[in-house]
């Protein structure tokens, strides 16, 4: 990442800790929650399809199982909140570890369709399992986050709010430390030419393996996460519009940039939800999102953050 | 008494009812340049690729490297084990520095430590001669002999026992060549055995002291390079009968 890249991003991270002071309404703060918990998705995705060039579709699917695991957990077995959140990461994890081992040494269009087949079983296992995931309707009243007696969505949901701005920047920090090291170099290589990674010593399959277990960690504490803050879990996560909705803020910030789909997902939470209260674009707003994005990767197929780079580039020399 | 490092025996390799490869054999002894030529087609790469395992193994055969058998040994475990391999194409990370090409050779091929990473980075690309200014550039902005010189010192990184380069000199020009010529000396005199495949005979007569032919997947002769190139078989394999 750029010097210019981190002086942005660090100021973003200052005016986003400050938007509480000045935005109070409760409904604002809580699109910005949202934004934050897709964030947090967007940039793992970003990790396994963007940084490791591994067309994982089933990503979403980590979400909702991060998602299930807090309600579950929660509901029947009355654990706390506090640890239901991050037992989505292991869990989601795990799952992760076992979708790996067959996607690992597949190519291409089968590991879309593999990774994509996983989604989808996913979601017929909580359908199918109602005693446990309540079917079609899903887990309710779920617990609130709360710390003694002070509950989360007190304040116009101020607690909620650092909550989820603190795991999104936790992740992009894990994430970008994870970029500069040895290995998520080695992901760069593994995507780039696998043949030669393979030929300095790489092992492309565990590479996968690992990656994917990687980027389902903060995606299930994300999911757990969305389960607690919106006191439901819903079968409606492992479908399509979330997932598209998320692939559309990891391509349209940029593949592999990190901070693209970070800012993608600010801007597309704000403009969907914006759109939802323009009469005639309510269902027609996911069309709009479908055409920026092909919009945009005809014109940078690195994404937005490379247009906003190459903007500034002739600027500098100047 | 030359010491072998690498023994094939009766190496083969079929695709569907193509034979590729057809029962070669032949040995490498330690610290000497080992060339293999033939004609467009014969077999070369997919030598190559059988006994590295990228992108495939072998179909049949046995080759032993080092004392140990290597056929249907994982491809980046033969890269550790000491048996690195250049590509004819330019291969390349292009997000990647020539700094980080190399340092990932030596992490993952060597297992060096942090500390010795970067001295083994900086031997490996003065050992071929890359300019220290293009060190941090992205690989995708070096020049062909650039890219070839960064191939060679990612994978003389990890210490390989064994070099095998394909086709180095493929997209050169005469000078380029000339200094890879001269490169390739240094490298095998660093005590780096190397097995050469090569087009550009003139390269491969200079460097190599002993020469393999193939042809049509088969050994159709090796030997001295002077004498292997003057055998009438090998001027019909490259001219036609009319020549030879």
């Amino acid at each position: 990442m750029t010097r210019n890249r981190s002086l942005f991003a660090l100021a973003a991270l200052v005016l986003l800790a400050l938007v509480p002071a000045v935005v109070t309404d409760s409904y604002t703060r809580h699109i910005f929650i949202i934004a934050f918990i897709y964030g947090t998705v967007a940039v793992n995705w970003d990790l396994s399809l963007g940084l490791a060039g591994l067309f994982n579709f089933g990503h979403l699917a980590f979400f909702g199982i991060g998602v299930y695991t807090a309600a579950i957990l929660t509901t029947a077995l009355d654990l706390s909140p506090w640890l239901a959140i991050p037992a989505g990461g292991l869990t989601a994890a795990l799952a992760a570890l076992l979708i790996a081992l067959p996607v690992a040494r597949l190519q291409g269009i089968y590991v879309v369709l593999v990774t994509f087949a996983f989604g989808q079983l996913c979601m017929q296992v909580v359908l199918s399992q109602g005693d446990l995931t309540g079917g079609a309707e899903g887990l309710v009243r779920l617990p609130y986050l709360r710390i003694g007696d002070y509950s989360f969505i007190r304040d116009f949901r101020f607690g909620y709010y650092y909550v989820a701005l603190g795991l999104l920047t936790v992740s992009v920090v894990a994430l970008l430390l994870l970029a500069r090291s040895p290995f998520g170099k080695s992901l760069r290589a593994v995507r780039d030419n696998p043949d030669y990674a393979t030929a300095r010593g790489i092992s492309v399959a565990r590479q996968r393996v690992l990656v994917l277990c990687a980027s389902a960690v903060f995606t299930g504490i994300a999911g757990g996460f969305y389960a607690i803050y919106l006191r439901v879990a819903s079968p409606e996560v492992f479908g399509f519009s979330v997932a598209t909705l998320i692939l559309s803020m990891v391509l349209i910030g940029g593949a592999g940039s990190i901070l693209g789909p970070v800012f993608a997902a600010l801007a597309l939470t704000f403009a969907t939800e914006a759109m939802a209260g323009i009469r005639g674009l309510e269902e027609a707003r996911f069309i709009v999102v479908a055409v920026a994005m092909i919009l945009v990767l005809r014109i940078a197929p690195a994404g937005a953050i490379d247009i906003f780079g190459r903007l500034l580039a002739p600027r500098r020399k100047s | 008494m030359p010491e072998p490092i690498l023994e094939l025996k009766g190496v083969t390799k079929t695709f569907g009812g193509l034979t590729a490869v057809n029962d070669v054999s032949f040995t490498v002894h330690r610290g000497e340049v080992f060339g293999v030529a033939g004609p467009n087609g014969s077999g070369k790469s997919t030598l190559f690729n059988c006994i590295t395992g990228i992108p495939f193994g072998p179909s049949g055969g046995e080759i032993t490297f080092d004392g140990k058998r290597i056929d249907g040994m994982a491809p980046h475990r033969i890269f550790r084990a000491g048996l690195s391999r250049t590509f004819q194409k330019d291969a390349e990370f292009p997000d990647l520095t020539a700094r980080e090409t190399v340092a990932l050779g030596g992490h993952y091929g060597a297992g060096i430590g942090r500390q010795a990473l970067a001295q083994a980075t900086e031997a490996a690309l003065d050992l071929v001669e890359f300019e220290p200014s293009r060190r941090d550039m992205a690989t995708a902005d070096l020049s062909v002999y650039g890219k070839k010189q960064l191939m060679i010192a990612s994978a003389l990184v990890s210490k390989p026992a064994i070099l095998m380069l394909d086709e180095p000199a493929s997209g050169l020009t005469r000078p380029e060549i000339a200094a890879l010529d001269g490169l390739l000396c240094q490298v095998n005199a660093a005590g780096v055995t190397i097995l050469i495949i090569e087009h550009v005979l003139g390269l491969l007569l200079s460097v190599s002291q002993r020469l393999l032919v193939l042809n049509q997947g088969s050994v159709l002769t090796s030997g001295d390079p002077r004498e292997v190139i003057r055998d009438d078989r090998v001027v019909e394999a490259y001219l036609g009968s009319a020549a030879a």
